[in-house]
């Protein structure tokens, strides 16, 4: 989310003044607290600083990209000992002692993402609760290497051979915090960022928009893991004393809380959650059992009552006073129109033809031997009752599911089985009978997200915020919102998507795949709950994509606007062809007239 | 001989677990995150009960029961109900990880850390079977174990409430429809699930003595043993527990201690990998794919 798009709203412009003199007051306290404070403070303050990178960490795999794990601690134990043992056993620098953390953590979140491929929810809660007491097994029982229950003794904390007084320890930790935030700023603020909520969102359009879910939960959990093993690693060598009972459940939940808190999903979030979940039993200087008590009050309660945490709520505030403005700034823009997406013809004259294609569902044959030629530059609609297996053959199409028989080619490519998100970068882009948009994002991400795999930007790039990174977010958010104003939502640029009707939904859908540049545009169902004025525009809509060169596969109950805008029209009843043919000869079609429009009806 | 009964009677206790795991996320489709604490809250309020109070056996455990079903209750109430779809939303990991960790530490406030010893059943006799020593315990650990299951498989298969349940299972909102109370329903499944837990953490707490930290590691190897039947499917469940009992006495013959305790998490692992529908959705169990029923 560059920049330009963000800050335009006028509460952020008029308080952007005080969130600068906030961060900078903050980092001044953080700066000068080892001479202000005691001992105590200091190694409290240490402690809490170690919790933010760990919490941060948890959150990007757990709060960004919605795998709930609770494997926390165990990862946090794993870097933890792994450095403790490089530094020790093996009288490696510090440094190495991270990079081991790193590394184990890193091969310890294959073992959690890996069946996350498959599976979600409590299987995954499931899979980490197992790693969590293996870890604690190991790390108990495996002596010879973590000298078990009664914990493991490292020397003193040095650096480049300079041992660290309490101060240096200090900012050695706090440089590392600060090192984290900025990775986590540069990460989530960048494609990535989004890629994850989209992740979390909805895999299906996710995977339209060219996600590879699977990739993309792997890394997510390596990277989590991975700072969690920085925290774990530091933890080790500034207590000097690690031992198995840190590293169990319930330090998983302290961690979970703090998202829980702070607000899963953002960035100030695990911060804020930490500083909570520390100062607050310090107040009343709880017994552990009233302490492990209220925490799991709170798990319950907020859980509930503030999904969102305190950001979330802190968000929903300013995000109700923004929505009403539109992005500002866009420099010398060119009016826009549907020409900027002309295709031109580069292949055969039927761009998408589908020979005998069949899907069986056990027993059932959704589509059977179905054949299907969609000529370039035409609307071509599939109409049929309900259940005839018309949003299967779509499915079948973009890749969604596999044909059980078959082959779908497209523009002379063989991409029979092909994931949506390969198929998205042959020119492929689709809509949704039942709306699926990011929730999470606003309606201008949303949109961007389309034209995400235009990105070149490597992970450093975005990380370092590199030249190349801005100008491709900032090209890609400009061109978002001409598609928006293409379909007359530019005001709504900065909404939540829900917050949209249906109609309005759909036509951000069909933004989205505008932005995906593409050769076929898949629409299904797109008239779906639509009233008759947003159905004329949207039919006015589809007419122009058409006329820039994109073929249109269309589904649709709405006869009115399928005998108005469709070149061609393919009947199907219970998985199986019944007619095919222009419009005037489907609708004169006999077959036809008695199987799906009812005999006296005329067409509309 | 030993191990079998050894191997079968800690597989009863998973097996009940995993029950009562089962009947809760048969209707539900969510995992009682919270349900390991509520054996340990059966277990420990029986032994107050008889150990304080100079209760005798049954009565107790009646008490513990009744107790349990409350807390189940209780935990839907708060921490499930309210959270709308739970297939999308999953917070009920959250919440019931909360609840699992007020109930610990009440336990601990209540009853104090000391593991305590709890008695046995018959006073710990012990028999001579095929020249191995077992305790009478044991035996009717399995026996108990074996006639809830099989009682409960009636129930579903052959009352109203029963059919209601199946019902629900497969399509709440259409369920309700039909004139089945879904909340009910489920309610009264949460229930069942706590007298069950309340009747394992009693049967079980004479081996592992009982403290609040008791289910600990039981409590995840009901989770395997659910995972193993297959979630939802209290059947396989069952299965699922006395099958995990087997593999792990006989692994243990052959393995340390130690890491005994970390196989039935591996198997979970890795029946989670390969077979996230448990033991009772391989193929050699469905031939035909519609049988593949949920209750």
């Amino acid at each position: 989310m560059p920049r330009f798009s963000t800050e335009t709203g006028p509460l952020r412009k008029k308080y952007s003044l005080w969130f600068t003199i906030l961060k900078l007051a903050l980092l001044f306290i953080c700066l000068a607290f080892p001479f202000i404070a005691g001992n105590y403070y200091s190694r409290f303050a240490i402690i809490l600083f170690i919790y933010i990178i760990l919490s941060i960490g948890y959150d990007i795999s757990s709060g960004y990209c919605g795998m709930l794990t609770l494997s926390g601690a165990a990862i946090f134990g794993a870097g933890a000992y792994a450095s403790a043992i490089t530094i020790t056993t093996l009288k490696m620098p510090f440094l190495v002692g991270m990079l081991a953390a790193m590394v184990v953590t890193g091969l310890i979140s294959f073992l959690i993402s890996l069946p996350a491929y498959k599976v979600k929810g409590n299987y995954l809660a499931l899979i980490s609760l197992g790693i969590l007491e293996i870890v604690q097994r190991i790390l108990n029982d495996w002596t010879s290497l973590t000298q078990g229950a009664a914990g493991f003794f490292l020397p003193q904390w040095s650096i480049f051979g300079m041992s660290l007084t309490n101060y240096t320890k200090y900012y050695v930790v706090f440089f590392f915090l600060i090192l984290i935030m900025l990775f986590e700023w540069g990460l989530i603020k960048s494609h990535w960022g989004r890629d994850f909520v989209a992740v979390k969102n909805d895999e299906i359009a996710a995977s339209g928009v060219g996600i590879n879910n699977r990739k993309f939960k792997v890394i997510a959990l390596l990277i989590s893991s991975m700072i969690i093993g920085v925290a774990g690693s530091l933890y080790a060598s500034y207590s000097e004393f690690i031992s198995p009972d840190t590293f169990g459940f319930y330090l998983t939940i302290f961690i979970l809380l703090t998202v829980v808190i702070g607000g899963t999903g953002t960035l100030s979030g695990p911060a804020i959650g930490v500083v909570v979940v520390m100062i607050i039993p310090e107040f009343f200087n709880a017994s552990p059992d009233l302490k492990q008590i209220v925490f799991g009050g709170l798990l319950i309660i907020l859980t509930q009552v503030m999904p969102g945490g305190i950001v979330g709520r802190i968000k929903e505030r300013f995000r109700a006073i923004e929505d009403n403005r539109h992005i500002e700034n866009l420099g010398d823009r060119l009016p826009i129109s549907f020409e900027k997406y002309r295709v031109h013809a580069d292949g055969p004259e039927n761009i998408l033809v589908v020979k005998n294609l069949t899907k069986r569902f056990g027993g059932l044959t959704a589509v059977g031997n179905l054949d299907l030629a969609v000529k370039r530059g035409t609307v071509h609609s599939l109409i049929g009752p309900n259940g005839a297996g018309k949003t299967t053959t779509v499915n079948l199409i973009t890749g969604i599911d596999k044909p059980s028989e078959g082959s779908v080619i497209f523009n002379g490519e063989d991409i029979t089985g092909m994931e949506p998100f390969d198929s998205v970068k042959r020119g492929i882009a689709r809509t949704y009978q039942h709306v699926r948009l990011f929730k999470d994002l606003r309606v201008i991400d949303n949109v961007a997200m389309g034209g995400r795999i235009y990105y070149t930007y490597s992970m450093a790039d975005a990380i370092f915020h590199s030249r190349r990174k801005r100008k491709e977010e900032k090209e890609a958010y400009l061109e978002a919102y001409d598609c928006l104003k293409l379909i007359g939502l530019d005001s709504k640029s900065n909404f939540d998507p829900g917050s949209l009707s249906t109609g309005q939904q759909k036509l951000v859908e069909i933004a989205r795949a505008l932005c995906e540049k593409p050769k076929l545009m898949v629409l299904d169902e797109p008239c779906a709950g639509l009233n008759e004025t947003e159905v004329a525009e949207l039919s006015e809509i589809i007419k122009k994509i058409r006329d820039v060169g994109i073929t249109v596969l269309m589904i649709e109950h709405h006869m009115s606007i399928v005998m108005g805008i469709s070149d061609y029209i393919t009947v199907i009843d219970y998985g199986k062809k019944i007619a095919e043919g222009t419009t005037a000869e489907v609708s004169a079609d006999p077959v036809v007239r008695k199987a799906y429009l009812g005999e006296e009806v005329t067409a509309c | 001989m030993q191990q079998l009964i050894f191997g079968l009677a800690n597989g009863s206790i998973y097996a009940l677990m995993a029950l009562s795991i089962g009947m809760v996320s048969s209707t539900t489709g969510i995992v009682n995150f919270a349900y390991a604490s509520v054996v340990m809250m059966g277990a420990m309020v029986s032994w107050w009960l008889m150990v304080i109070y100079q209760f005798s056996y049954i009565p107790a455990l009646f008490v513990a029961i009744a107790v349990s079903i409350v807390l189940n209750i209780v935990i839907y109430e708060t921490c499930v109900k309210k959270l709308g779809n739970l297939l999308d939303n999953v917070g009920w990991i959250i919440t019931l990880f909360g609840a699992s960790i007020i109930l610990d530490n009440i336990a601990r406030m209540l009853f104090g850390t000391e593991p305590q010893a709890f008695p046995y059943l018959f006073g710990g006799k012990m028999v001579t079977f095929f020249g191995a020593n077992i305790m009478l315990h044991e035996l009717m650990m399995i026996t108990i174990a074996v006639v809830i299951g099989v009682a409960y498989q009636t129930i579903i298969k052959k009352t109203r409430f029963g059919r209601a349940v199946r019902a629900v299972a497969f399509r709440p909102a259409t369920s309700e429809l039909m004139g089945i109370k879904s909340e009910k329903i489920i309610l009264s499944c949460f229930a069942m699930a706590g007298a069950v837990a309340a009747i394992g953490g009693v049967l079980i707490a004479p081996i592992t003595f009982a403290s609040y930290t008791m289910t600990y590691s039981i409590g995840l190897k009901g989770f395997a043993a659910a995972v193993l039947g297959g979630f939802g499917n209290t059947k396989g469940a069952f299965i699922g527990g006395f099958l995990l009992g087997l593999i792990e006495a006989f692994i243990s013959i052959f393995v340390p201690a130690g890491i005994k305790d970390s196989i039935s998490f591996v198997i979970m692992i890795i029946v989670i990998i390969f077979l996230p529908g448990g033991i009772m959705s391989a193929k050699i169990f469905n031939r035909n794919w519609s049988a593949a029923e949920k209750v």
